[in-house]
């Protein structure tokens, strides 16, 4: 294990979380999309993108180094990865009355992108929220490293 | 006559608990928004004595041979009964937050003995010029 593992792990959060922000981001910027991809010919509004975090340990060589007894923070994990960005099918497109809209049906309505800026918000703040928990963690970490480099002088 | 004493030892055991534990609060606040995530803890005192005695012992023939395993002094495991957030994830971050702040100062604490140690040593060497 390397003197270096708690920054990674806080990087790796820090990257995760600014991806997090970043798919927030497209969410807003995408709240009025009525044309993200065309299915048979039909335009579809935007789907809401979600980010799907797990933590990044439960590889071979962690499981081995358990194995081998070798448990001297072994077992620690690597921080945080982010397993896959998912687009959200359960929420429902909004529908507006808008007769004028080029993309609207045959009864006048508008199928809008299922994004709810009050949400995407929420999840905002919870994402800078982690992201600051996270540089305070590696500033710690850092200062600590630090501070080993002093012993003996 | 050892000339370091105890002393010496026992601060780098203390380091090494102060770092197995700093690597366990970063992976925790690192997984703050991971679904199912339980919080991983270090010990120090507890474990060392009966981990002892579940390793693998080496066969020694002589007094200087090492331990197969001489650094399983801390320990780190999951706590998976513990969880008070919907999503199962068990991390509180106001407790994460102040562990970080107490290591920190306990990793100082140690470094700053130690130095102490080393300039008495220093001290004596050069025979309290």
């Amino acid at each position: 294990m390397s003197i270096f593992h708690s920054l990674n792990s806080s990087s790796s959060a820090l990257t995760a979380q600014r991806l997090r922000m970043d798919v927030i981001s497209s969410n807003m910027a995408n709240v009025d999309s009525t044309r993200a991809k065309q299915v048979d010919g039909e335009w579809q509004p935007y789907r809401r993108k979600t980010v799907t975090l797990q933590p990044k340990d439960g590889q071979f060589s962690s499981f081995l180094q358990v194995a081998k007894g070798v448990h001297s923070h072994g077992n620690a994990g690597n921080g945080v990865v982010v397993s896959r960005v998912k687009e959200d099918r359960e929420t429902p497109f909004k529908l507006v009355f808008d007769p004028t809209h080029p993309d609207a049906n045959e009864e006048g309505y508008v199928e809008m992108p299922n994004i709810d800026p009050l949400r995407e918000m929420i999840d905002l703040m919870s994402a800078t929220r982690s992201y600051e928990a996270n540089v305070t963690a590696l500033n710690a970490n850092k200062s600590m490293l630090m501070k080993a480099l002093e012993i003996g002088r | 006559m050892e000339i370091y004493g105890g002393t010496i030892n026992l601060l780098e055991k203390g380091l090494d608990y102060s770092s197995a534990k700093g690597k366990a609060i970063s992976q925790n606040i690192a997984n703050v928004d991971t679904p199912n995530y339980k919080t991983k803890n270090v010990n120090f005192k507890e474990v060392f004595s009966n981990e002892k005695s579940k390793s693998l012992e080496a066969y020694k023939t002589d007094s200087r041979h090492l331990d197969f395993i001489h650094s399983t002094t801390s320990k780190t495991w999951d706590l998976s009964n513990l969880r008070y957030r919907q999503d199962r994830n068990g991390v509180d971050m106001d407790k994460e937050q102040a562990d970080l702040a107490a290591n920190q100062i306990y990793n100082s604490a140690l470094i700053e003995r130690l130095n102490g140690k080393f300039n008495s040593l220093q001290s004596v060497i050069k025979g309290g010029r």
